[in-house]
């Protein structure tokens, strides 16, 4: 059967709205195929509907069963981001992975946010380490200031960074082990958070 | 482990067999396929079921092909591939051992007549 204006309007809504939200994390080509097939799937659904005495009704109730486009784009989301996070542990997708997580609510955020900083703070370390023997007048251990470690361009006049080239492996330790150690927290977070919205979906009955 | 979350596993565990027992017949497309499920007990919000058919694919468990001319629209039908279909065996057996080994004592437990 052929669906009035309005009803056609109402999926073309629905599958908009998805598609914006499953290209927040997906990439576009995974997108669109999704979002064919979810158009395929509610179209079959309002076929078989039949007459349809009352068309907005039916078509609400079918799109009601399908699952709102974020609670579907979110399915999506997680299970194909965490999951490649999960599995290959590669730096890009367990990034991504985090920045997704982050969206889900404040604690998560804020997670997030800690992860990420361990991963620049990690960098970081090894920046000035890379840097030190290019610059070693303008890397290392400052006391112009208060305390601080990093670069400064230029360097304060009559002023010189602290100690010598010890910074390099110590920085260079201590960024590389940061960097192992926020990763694996990561990537031990993601699971959880796959893990609770699973838990979710259970409890909504999905 | 709380019961929700033990639940849930299983939930998880027994879908995604479902899921490929539905399809070890021959292709089926994702409404086919929950309409198959439908039939079981577990429950599913309709489109959660194609982030799991995109799970494993992803893990070349399933392979996909979009058909024209069969539907209102054109569909997306699921095969098993052989890992799959191995993988399906696999969990089947297992699934049914520990169901056998558990059913009496379920039932003993439950005070139930077999």
């Amino acid at each position: 059967m052929t669906l009035s204006q309005t009803g056609e309007s109402r999926v073309r809504g629905y599958l908009y709205v998805l598609e914006r939200s499953l290209r927040a994390s997906v990439s576009r080509q995974l997108a669109a195929d999704a979002v064919r097939e979810v158009e395929s799937h509610i179209r079959e659904r309002v076929a078989e509907s039949g007459g349809m005495p009352n068309e907005r009704e039916a078509l609400e109730e079918i799109l009601r069963r399908f699952g709102s486009p974020s609670t579907v784009a979110r399915a999506y989301s997680l299970e194909i981001i965490l999951e490649e996070a999960e599995i290959g542990g590669r730096l890009v997708a367990v990034l991504r992975s985090l920045f997704h997580a982050a969206l889900t609510g404040l604690g998560a955020f804020l997670t997030a946010f800690l992860l990420f900083a361990g991963y620049a703070i990690g960098v970081g370390f090894i920046a000035i380490a890379a840097l030190k023997p290019v610059f070693p007048d303008n890397v290392g251990l400052w006391l112009h200031d208060g305390v601080s470690l990093g670069a400064r361009f230029p360097a304060p006049a009559g002023v010189s960074p602290l100690g010598g080239y010890w910074v390099v492996p110590v920085c260079l330790l201590a960024g590389l082990s940061l960097l192992i150690v926020t990763h694996r927290l990561a990537r031990r977070w993601i699971a959880r958070v796959r893990e609770r919205a699973g838990l979710r979906r259970a409890a909504r009955g999905v | 482990m709380p019961p929700e979350h033990w639940q849930e596993q299983l939930r998880r565990g027994t879908l995604e067999l479902a899921v490929l027992l539905a399809i070890a017949p021959g292709r089926r497309y994702g409404l086919e396929i929950l309409k198959g499920l439908e039939l079981t007990n577990l429950v599913l919000a309709e489109g959660t079921i194609y982030p799991l058919l995109a799970r494993l694919e992803r893990e070349g468990l399933i392979e996909s092909e979009w058909v024209e001319g069969e539907g209102p629209r054109p569909r997306k039908y699921y095969r098993l591939t052989p890992p799959g279909r191995a993988r399906m065996k696999k969990m089947s057996e297992e699934f049914l051992a520990v169901s056998a080994a558990l059913d009496p004592m379920i039932a003993r437990a439950l005070g139930r007549r077999r």
